[in-house]
């Protein structure tokens, strides 16, 4: 038996690492509801907890330029190029960029957000996130995912040359996909991400490339001059409405983040409209009173990652879109309920 | 003899990386010991716990079921030479067979010609298209209303699809709108009792002018 020195400092930086992640789940699970001054560095560095937001810190302060590919089921790979920078005066810039194709754009200057889309013309929003082809809320917000997720360190990889964390993120009550996090060693930053089902199979997936992280921000930031950037659009808020029906059945840690009634473009019909959230995915429900409109055929199917489940409940069309299950699709349309 | 375990332990948790000349020396020792080798099985196991990445339902010794099912199942004998394996027979049974294929495809189109002709027979002797045919009516109205009823379904097909388009188009719509909602009015977050207060409705809509 072949034993040297450093074989066994490694085979104690096993033991050390095995306690801390029994440690920090331990102390996560006495923990049901989190507050919202949970500091992060209560957890210890090496936990799941701290990797996150070491992750979440990075992605709002560094200086970084990453290109990343998306893939996704039966569609072509999305390359993208995702660039940040913190100027002198701490304001944020962020873009990000569509390589292939007619080209598609959104820059983000502090909590203003324009997108330069073919076929559209430019607008601008008010936000300071961009909820762009991968999940931003919970890069910079991974906190909000610990009332239905799970975080779990799993072990060290390479990936894009680069020594890499993984983490695996799955939902408490195993009602939504899971995600497999890899997390640079050194700066924090993501370098892939693979959405899973629930059979493991891959849903999802985004491989970082090339990743830099400099000193000062890109020269492009420079370049921007925030005021020829388009108006940015306003809309009419929407009021309370009082609906009829409620919703009895939502997932761990999912909320309802938005609620109205909208005419669907396209459709001109009024649908009520409720969004849910848990800080990874949104979902978006629709319900609509039957009343004269024809029979509809009941449906589940998915699109690239997104599940689509349309069915006919009680007088009720209920149409739900996002990325989970179909079984959780259909516990959800199946729990809404006249009020009382 | 902890040692053993140890360095087999080591390997396991893929921290072994250090020198691959080790890990060998562990392989090799885990292959020659019926020990180390129900060591290995459990330490997979226990890995797996941890990383919670356990089958809904674990089969243990699946290499066990294997090899007995193999030992159970019988043996396969070469297949013995004969006639047709001689090298003229081998040519000459092409021709053979082609000629079969030909004969049958005869046969075929030859039934087809009976079976058309059955069915023609069949047909000129049904009642309704014996009886004389009554001009205009008939013959203007049925084409039209087999087309409706084939119509129906159809449109009802393309509006459902319609339908989800506009939802699909709608839902990532709301994706991209979300985070401005949320930051312009917080007061949108709101519960279903709250919103009861409030006997209003109005309907939005939110598309960039």
């Amino acid at each position: 038996m072949l034993k040297t020195p450093l074989n066994k400092i490694i085979s104690r930086v096993i033991l050390t690492l095995l306690m801390t992640i029994f440690v920090p789940m331990q102390a996560f699970a006495q923990e049901e509801e989190p507050t919202n001054n949970t500091s992060t560095n209560s957890y210890p560095s090496d936990s799941a907890q701290a990797w996150l937001a070491k992750m979440s810190d990075a992605v709002k302060t560094l200086n970084y330029s990453i290109s990343f590919i998306l893939l996704k089921p039966g569609v072509d790979s999305q390359p993208y190029l995702w660039r940040h920078g913190v100027n002198e005066d701490g304001l944020e810039m962020e873009q990000l960029n569509l390589l292939n194709g007619p080209g598609r754009e959104v820059v983000r200057i502090g909590n203003k957000v324009s997108y330069f889309e073919p076929n559209v013309p430019p607008y601008s929003l008010q936000s300071s996130i961009i909820n762009g082809p991968f999940p931003s809320e919970f890069f910079q917000h991974p906190e909000k995912l610990m009332l239905g997720y799970e975080f779990i360190m799993v072990g060290r990889s390479r990936i894009s040359g680069r020594a890499a964390q993984q983490i695996r993120i799955i939902s408490k009550d195993k009602s939504r996909f899971g995600l497999n996090v890899w997390l640079d060693q050194e700066t924090g930053l993501l370098l892939k991400m693979n959405l899973v089902g629930q059979d493991a199979q891959l849903l999802e997936q985004i491989q970082v490339t090339g990743l830099q992280v400099t000193k000062e921000p890109d020269p492009f930031f420079a370049k921007i001059e925030p005021e020829m950037l388009p108006e940015v659009v306003s809309f009419s808020p929407s009021s309370a409405i009082n609906s009829p029906w409620t919703i009895n059945y939502l997932p761990k840690g999912m909320t309802i983040v938005k609620r109205n009634l909208r005419r669907l473009s396209g459709l001109g019909e009024v649908v009520e409209y409720i969004m849910l959230s848990d800080g990874l995915v949104d979902i978006s429900v629709y319900i609509q009173d039957r009343g004269n409109n024809k029979p509809q055929n009941n449906l589940v199917g998915t699109l690239q990652s997104d599940t689509l489940l349309t069915i006919e409940h009680g007088e009720l069309n209920i149409t739900i879109i996002g990325k989970l299950p179909a079984n959780t699709a259909n516990a959800i349309a199946k729990s809404i309920q006249r009020i009382n | 003899m902890s040692q053993k375990f140890e360095n087999l332990s080591v390997l396991v948790d893929g921290e072994h990386c250090a020198s691959t000349s080790s890990s060998s020396h562990v392989l090799d020792a885990v292959k020659n010991d019926a020990e180390l080798q129900l060591k290995w099985k459990s330490y997979h196991l226990i890995r797996d716990g941890l990383r919670q990445e356990l089958p809904a339902n674990i089969n243990f010794d699946i290499a066990d079921r294997v090899a007995q099912a193999l030992e159970a199942e019988p043996a396969i004998l070469a297949p013995k030479k004969t006639w047709r394996d001689l090298p003229l027979v081998d040519r000459v049974i092409p021709f053979a067979k082609q000629g079969g294929q030909m004969a049958i495809a005869a046969s075929v189109a030859v039934a087809m010609i009976i079976g058309v002709q059955q069915i023609n027979q069949t047909d000129a002797n049904q009642p309704f298209n014996a009886a004389p045919p009554i001009l205009g009516i008939q013959g203007g109205l049925s084409p039209v209303s087999f087309d409706q009823t084939r119509a129906m379904p159809n449109s009802d097909g393309v509006e459902q699809r319609r339908r989800i388009n506009a939802y699909l188009t709608d839902h990532k719509q709301q994706l991209r709108f979300k985070t401005m909602q949320l930051s312009n009015n917080e007061s949108s977050i709101l519960d279903q009792n709250v919103q009861n207060e409030e006997a209003q409705s109005d309907i939005v809509e939110n598309s960039p002018q």
